[in-house]
């Protein structure tokens, strides 16, 4: 098992290449080049408006790209449709949010385990013997997951009546069904309290040696010094640091984007 | 007794016209609980009530067994139609199936050799009202299945959010083209057994007034549920009826006004399974929060008895 996860370490999941994306006259990500190794928890910073959420759009196929490719396992995704790239194996969970209104929780796992636990249209509609053990299997699945997230009695209530940190799990749970191998996480932590964002970390550390790689947007320097095994960090659509979380955090350049550069502070303290 | 004779022949066609309404509201509903507002339900139904109809005239078989021709003559309708409108955004698409609803009119009247053209085709058979009741039951079955199968949280995942949808690799798309084809089948079902009720088809049978049923219907019994469009048909159809005996000068005031009040009142429809769930959510809480409290009613609900 050790042996494998170093063997899958050393391979390249995702390739992301001189990928661009503009709104209008807005470069929201312009020649973007990054990887993702197999077996590792990924970690995207950047101050707000640098483009994170944009790269994300792009990977999971939520967007289309202007120019560059971003390779999965090989295969260059940045013409596919998004449920294309899922059924690749790239799922995703979102900034604000998005669970289905008026579903249950364990309708919204459900509806992520259909992409590999699906039958055909006239298996369920006959009733046939396969497409109702199908469905139990799809439910079964769905009620493991949503232990794996701690949500098994919230199973039968409204996803919108629960409240926000068990929403985003609700969230990671409907993303795992897709059974990926590729999980992006979108800001998972953003408007938690420090245990439930402790949780999450344990969480995705947990999947890591599951065999999942994990790509996570996060602004906490705290939970990305402590969570993720590399990282990138954005400012303006561009690459400004590459490396291990301390490397990145140390970096002038990442220092000068979010806590001002020394020029600023110099400045500062003249006014005073 | 005779009183209750005399009522049942007054209203039977009432009954016979209710359901033959609730395949059109379930032909609407298929195409809405993917997240698509389309009238084209009235043209799959004039190509199974033309189709069906003609096939009767020609084979002089009964028309139970011509059924099947005239629901897959509506899914093909259907399926190339979805191929045109699916590229459309959601307004447009609405307009573009009340355009198609002029254009069927027009191509009726020019195919006489299929319709009848203007003078209309007269059919010499009927459907007996039982045969009526059993379809609506096979279609209640197939609702049913397909609401609580893959397909049924695939099209509301489509609805609520089609980004979202598809990348949990439900292809949006794939999903609204399938509801498409299953509101042309069901249409061309409906367009037949209505031919069956009127024995009698012109250019004017199939047109807004149909559309103005099924939409209605829909929206009074629930858009989130197949149960919703089959009860807001019957009320739909029994209202004007109602009107007609109550206040015959109102008759078509009465309908307006209750699709509006409804609108208002009830923008979700008769039928809401949220509601019912955030209801029963509430209820179990309350019950929860009751047990918690007075151990003595903890107690009697673990004796298995109905404490308030």
């Amino acid at each position: 098992m050790a042996a494998r996860a170093a063997a899958q370490a050393d391979t390249t999941l995702l390739q992301v290449e001189a990928i661009g994306k503009n709104f209008g006259g807005v470069a929201a990500v312009s020649g973007l080049s990054m990887t993702v190794r197999s077996g590792s928890v990924a970690g995207v910073m950047g101050p707000n408006g640098a483009g994170k959420t944009t790269l994300v759009n792009l990977i999971s196929g939520l967007l289309p790209s202007d120019s560059g490719t971003i390779r999965f396992g090989g295969t260059e995704i940045q013409r596919l449709a998004a449920h294309d790239i899922a059924a690749l194996g790239i799922a995703r969970t979102y900034q604000n949010v998005r669970l289905f209104s008026g579903m249950t929780v364990l309708e919204q796992v459900m509806a992520g385990c259909f992409l590999r636990r699906g039958t055909s249209l006239w298996a369920s509609f006959l009733g046939l013997p396969k497409a109702v053990a199908a469905r139990k299997a799809v439910e079964a699945h769905a009620m493991e997951l949503l232990e794996r997230v701690q949500l098994v009695r919230q199973a039968q209530l409204l996803a919108e009546t629960l409240s926000y940190g068990e929403q985003r799990r609700v969230e990671i749970a409907r993303a795992l069904g897709t059974g990926p191998r590729l999980l992006l996480l979108d800001e998972p932590t953003a408007g938690m309290n420090v245990q439930e964002s402790n949780e999450i970390g344990s969480l995705v550390h947990s999947l890591r040696d599951g065999g999942l790689t994990v790509l996570m947007v996060e602004h906490n320097v705290r939970l990305v010094k402590e969570f993720c095994d590399h990282v990138t960090v954005m400012n303006f659509g561009r690459l400004l640091a590459d490396g291990t979380p301390a490397e990145c955090i140390a970096h002038p350049d990442v220092q000068a984007a979010y806590f001002g550069n020394t020029a600023d502070a110099d400045r500062i303290r003249a006014l005073r | 007794m005779q009183p209750l004779v005399e009522f049942w022949r007054a209203y039977q066609s009432t009954v016979a016209f209710a359901i033959v309404n609730a395949f059109f509201a379930l032909s609407t509903y298929s195409v809405l609980s993917a997240g698509i507002l389309s009238f084209a339900t009235v043209t799959y139904a004039a190509m199974g009530g033309f189709v069906g109809a003609r096939l009767v005239l020609l084979t002089g078989l009964d028309p139970v067994f011509l059924l099947p021709a005239a629901m897959l003559a509506g899914a093909a309708l259907a399926y190339l139609v979805a191929l045109i409108f699916l590229r459309l955004d959601s307004h447009w698409m609405a307009l573009a199936s009340l355009a198609l609803i002029l254009i069927t009119r027009v191509v009726v009247i020019n195919v006489p050799s299929v319709t009848g053209g203007v003078n209309g085709l007269s059919l010499p058979v009927s459907i007996p009202l039982g045969v009526l009741v059993l379809l609506l039951l096979v279609a209640i079955v197939v609702y049913h299945r397909l609401s609580v199968s893959w397909y049924g949280i695939a099209t509301r995942a489509v609805r609520e959010d089609p980004a979202v949808a598809s990348s949990l690799g439900i292809a949006p798309r794939r999903i609204q083209t399938i509801a498409f084809a299953i509101s042309g089948a069901i249409g061309g079902i409906g367009g037949m057994l209505l031919a069956l009720a009127l024995q009698f088809l012109s250019p004017d049978t199939y047109f807004v007034n149909i559309a103005f049923t099924m939409i209605a219907g829909v929206v009074l019994g629930g858009s989130y549920h197949w149960v919703g469009a089959i009860i807001g048909a019957a009320v739909f159809t029994a209202l004007p009826v109602l009107a007609q005996a109550v206040i015959p000068d109102f008759q078509e005031v009465a309908n307006g006004v209750a699709l509006l009040l409804i609108m208002i009142f009830l923008p979700r429809g008769l039928v809401d399974p949220r509601a019912i769930r955030l209801r029963r959510a509430a209820r179990e809480g309350q019950g929860e929060a009751l047990a918690a409290a007075v151990p003595a009613v903890a107690a009697a609900r673990r004796a298995g008895g109905d404490a308030p």
